[in-house]
């Protein structure tokens, strides 16, 4: 459940550079371009990820360009993950194994076989696994230049990251305290030179 | 300076912001004036999490429970010890928020706004605006508290008057 359909965890960025005078026109493409798609059924694909509604996570299409919210661009950013269960893998190579064994009247397999039994009882399991569905919603205010994200983990903020250069080749800044603070001084016309004098300090709680 | 060099190097700033802020909502200043968007109050509830940095690695203790005051919490930070996260409440106008803020990256986590009122089927966008607009009004509250810490961090106030006053408090659990 994602940040607007619920609550959740969020963390803040902003977009480092202004947009170009055609941005809006190209947009549909640049979406269009990295929707989700779904993990074909007969595919080894473990992994899909890609841009959906934020209201409805099955609509990758944006037939009326839902993303677009003024001063909003808003969607929900999908990962589909299959995976195949690590004991449910070790049984079925046992099997093929013995049956291996039993046929060719062995009682050893060398580890090349092993492996490529490993190999394609994984791919035959992965067919068979169910994606497992996630969604992170991202909110881009473009008046403000803020992107509000709706996860914290490091791992996926910078995935994060990366998917929304590749998608609108605009790159992202975090936003923590000391760049917050820096921007709420430029903001009123005052130095940062302070601010960087004091980080240097611990914290005086009767230390 | 790559960001994370940067973030490391200053993650003091976002620890004396936590604890400036427990001592203001524990002390005189509950109620926050954030100029046109009203008064807000805010307080610290149920969870926090101190961390203290030795030669043998980082330690973090979990504060959890009702207690109004969280005596153990504030024994952890006069025995040198960092907030790190802290759950927060907020109330501004008739609206409630709560969430765990976060030192490091001024982070949201478990972020709950008061409920949305809008339908669903009647008005899908009436949803996200609204969402929107509660989402935005804490973050916004919290930026201005943020900025009013700033301004008193590196004025002369800071050493002679707030300083003094929150190292009395942090060392009055002892």
């Amino acid at each position: 459940m994602g940040l607007i359909s619920g609550s959740g965890s969020l963390t803040r960025y902003w977009v480092d550079s202004s947009l170009s005078a055609n941005f809006m026109e190209e947009l549909p493409k640049r979406i269009a371009r990295y929707t989700f798609r779904n993990l074909e059924e007969n595919s080894f694909e473990e992994r899909s990820v890609g841009w959906v509604n934020i209201m409805d996570i099955l609509d990758n299409r944006f037939t009326a360009m839902e993303y677009l919210k003024e001063p909003f661009i808003a969607m929900s950013l999908r990962i589909d993950k299959r995976k195949v269960p690590q004991t449910a893998l070790k049984q079925y190579c046992l099997e093929a194994e013995e049956k291996i064994k039993e046929l060719e009247k062995v009682e050893f397999l060398p580890k090349i076989i092993r492996k490529e039994i490993k190999e394609d009882a994984r791919n035959r399991l992965l067919k068979r696994a169910i994606p497992v569905s996630k969604t992170y919603d991202m909110i881009w205010n473009i008046n403000t230049g803020t992107v509000i994200f709706g996860g914290v983990n490091n791992k996926l903020c910078d995935e994060f990251s990366e998917f929304f250069l590749k998608t609108f080749e605009l790159h992202l800044q975090p936003i923590f305290p000391y760049s917050l603070a820096c921007r709420m001084l430029e903001k009123e016309g005052a130095s940062t030179g302070a601010l960087d004098g004091l980080v240097s300090l611990n914290f005086p709680g009767g230390k | 300076m790559q960001v994370l060099d940067k973030v490391r190097e200053t993650e003091s700033l976002g620890r004396e912001f936590l604890v400036w802020l427990w001592f203001k909502t524990e002390t005189v200043e509950w109620v926050f004036d954030l100029g046109e968007a009203g008064k807000a109050e805010l307080w610290f509830d149920e969870r926090m999490t101190l961390q203290i940095e030795h030669d043998l690695g980082v330690e973090t203790i979990t504060c959890t429970g009702d207690h109004p005051h969280m005596k153990e919490a504030r024994f952890a930070l006069s025995e040198k010890k960092d907030i790190t996260q802290a759950m927060v409440k907020l109330s501004l106008g008739d609206n409630q928020w709560s969430f765990i803020l976060d030192s490091t990256w001024l982070n949201f986590k478990s972020f709950k706004t008061p409920k949305v009122v809008q339908d669903k089927e009647e008005d899908p966008d009436g949803i996200f605006y609204e969402k929107m607009f509660l989402v935005e009004g804490a973050i916004a509250a919290v930026d201005t508290i943020f900025s009013s810490f700033i301004k008193l961090r590196i004025s002369p106030e800071w050493e002679t008057k707030e300083r003094p006053a929150l190292v009395k408090w942090i060392n009055e659990i002892k």
